[in-house]
């Protein structure tokens, strides 16, 4: 089991923003996480990735490690939401800084700088300076950044928030190439119909979890053609 | 919104006080042998003058000796007793006798300027009246026809300094503390507006997920600032030495290094520390006025600090620019050697442990709340 949460919970003082939530990810997967504004997604992100701590519960990562662990920070890649990189240096220089953060140095950083260039389509904008560039490219480097220690896991926020039509479904093919390479990816979006590509999800609503399987079992259990009119009929029966 | 209100409020009171300065320049006397019968009307004199303070000293009564009487009175400078010290010995009215001008002798401390100029101002306003009180020459060869010969000789002054010297000008003083102001200055702002940016965007959570420790972020931050103060600094300090009268030696050089290494450290820890406490790049820029203005007035930078009420002298010493300026000071007017300055060292190592401290239990509570 690559994830296993059990009986989490998280409290901001009087808020609940999870509660009590049970899920299991195997390996391999495309893993949707979707939900309204305020459901409870990036927290929940921010616990898998050691950021915030829980109120009560437990997460294990790849059958034995907790999120703070040293070990399980060398195999996670996370794309936050926001622009997390720098707008001073180029697209060479950011993508080679997380790399060597990540311990990777040398031929095998330049080799790796080079694939991941070449598989953002970001190639001929190595030495451009971020600033320079559009949003839908800075979003692609965000990627890179992400994916340039070989992560056997993937955690994207959020990955085409304020992209184009054309950009969404490219990142969405990096997505199925990555996963075929043996990466585990648990992703976030707004646009649920997006999210029927993942091989599973989960509907998260007020910090718990209201339906989870495959989209397509998922849109036959609510008898919706598409994901997003399912997540709605669910949202209103509960 | 506080920092609206509250910092033209510290600023206007600091202003206040600064130009209210009244620091008296401390004025010992020291007379020997027939020239004791001039000591009180001479003071009388001095002590009308509203700039200086006439001190007591530790100095035998009976001690006679020149030399031993020169290192004594080095030795009350040396303790801050007084800023100068006027001397005059048993040879002034034997040589006045004899036809010659006579020598008094101004001891001073010499680092610090208006002190000095306030002294030589007062001694020379008290000389014309010294010197109308001085005897009548009687020249034996020349009986009646010179018996009213009056020897209206100037009285030589002669000066001895115990640091800096006669060339030494007003900005010799305020030369030395701007290393540790620059750097520090620099250091506190490009270290809370980095960090604060690093926040907001959200380049620091991704050095958190990664296989780093915050310690190490803090540490890969100082190694950072070290490369940049120490050009800064470099700089700074080459356009000091074209200007400042002042030969140093290497050891002031590396006394002032490790200085400089050292506020920069702690301005780096405070910045930091600024970039936690504030919510956004707003809140952390109205640190800066709050943190730097008053460490302009209080740090001795440019107003002697003695010169504020004793509140702000405590507050004063809980700066840390104040302890780097003494430093620095002391290394470079003063010629004394970094560990002869072991306490404000002392001081400046605590205040960075202070600040990593604070800073971590902040983060800590931020994180736990977060």
């Amino acid at each position: 089991m690559m994830l296993k949460i059990e009986g989490l919970t998280k409290r901001f003082g009087k808020l609940t923003a999870i509660d009590n939530l049970n899920l299991n990810i195997p390996e391999g997967l495309k893993f949707g996480l979707l939900g309204p504004n305020g459901s409870g997604k990036t927290t929940l992100l921010r616990m898998i990735t050691g950021l915030i701590e829980p109120t009560h519960g437990k997460i294990t990562l790849f059958g034995k490690w907790t999120p703070t662990s040293r070990m399980i920070r060398r195999r996670v890649g996370y794309m936050p939401q926001q622009t997390a990189v720098y707008p001073g240096l180029t697209v060479s220089e950011n993508i080679r800084f997380f790399g060597r953060i990540y311990g990777l140095s040398g031929r095998p950083l330049e080799d790796r700088l080079n694939d991941i260039l070449e598989l953002v389509e970001l190639g001929d904008k190595k030495k451009e300076v971020l600033s320079n560039l559009s949003g839908g490219m800075v979003r692609r480097v965000l990627l890179a950044t992400a994916l340039i220690h070989n992560p056997p896991l993937l955690i994207l926020d959020e990955p085409t928030a304020g992209v184009d039509p054309v950009l969404r479904l490219k990142f969405w093919d990096w997505v199925d190439l990555l996963v075929k390479q043996g990466v585990s990816i648990i992703i976030t979006t707004h646009h649920i119909s997006e999210a029927e590509r993942s091989d599973q999800v989960v509907f998260l609503r007020e910090g718990k979890i209201i339906q989870q399987g495959k989209p397509f079992d998922i849109m036959k259990r609510f008898q919706a053609n598409n994901l997003e009119a399912a997540f709605v009929r669910s949202t209103n029966l509960k | 919104m506080a920092f609206f209100l509250l910092v033209p409020i510290v600023v206007m009171t600091l202003i206040y006080y600064a130009l209210l300065e009244d620091e008296k320049a401390k004025l010992g006397v020291v007379t020997r042998g027939v020239a004791r019968f001039y000591e009180y009307p001479l003071v009388s004199v001095i002590e009308e003058d509203e700039d200086i303070e006439i001190v007591s000293l530790d100095i035998p009564d009976k001690e006679t000796d020149p030399a031993e009487l020169d290192r004594l009175i080095m030795e009350e400078m040396k303790k801050g007793k007084a800023h100068g010290i006027l001397y005059m010995d048993q040879q002034l009215l034997s040589e006045r006798f004899a036809g010659e001008r006579g020598a008094i002798h101004i001891y001073l401390e010499g680092s610090r300027p208006t002190s000095t100029a306030a002294i030589f101002s007062s001694i020379a306003e008290a000389m014309d009246d010294l010197t109308e009180t001085m005897p009548v020459v009687i020249d034996a060869e020349c009986s009646a026809k010179c018996a009213n010969s009056v020897n209206i000789k100037a009285i030589e002054i002669k000066k001895h300094y115990l640091y800096g010297s006669e060339d030494y000008r007003l900005i010799d003083y305020f030369l030395p503390v701007f290393p540790t102001f620059f750097v520090f200055f620099f250091t506190f702002i490009i270290s809370t507006i980095t960090f604060q940016r690093e926040r907001v965007r959200g380049t620091l959570e991704r050095l958190l997920i990664a296989p780093v420790s915050f310690s190490q972020i803090i540490l890969g931050y100082i190694s950072g600032f070290i490369i940049f103060s120490s050009v800064q600094a470099l700089i700074i300090i080459g356009y000091i030495l074209a200007l400042i009268q002042i030969s140093f030696t290497p050891h002031q050089l590396f006394a002032l290094g490790v200085t400089l290494f050292l506020i920069m450290i702690v301005a780096l820890t405070m910045g930091l520390l600024a970039s936690f406490m504030a919510m956004n790049e707003f809140q952390a820029i109205q640190f800066i006025p709050l943190v730097i203005l008053p460490q302009i007035f209080l740090s001795d930078m440019i107003w002697r600090i003695e010169s504020f009420p004793l509140v702000f002298q405590w507050i004063s010493y809980g700066l840390p620019l104040t302890h780097a300026n003494i430093i620095s000071r002391k290394v470079m007017l003063q010629n004394q050697s970094l560990w002869e300055n072991w306490p404000q060292l002392l001081s400046l190592g605590g205040f960075f442990l202070f600040f990593m401290l604070v800073m971590s239990l902040v983060a800590l509570k931020r994180n736990k709340n977060n």
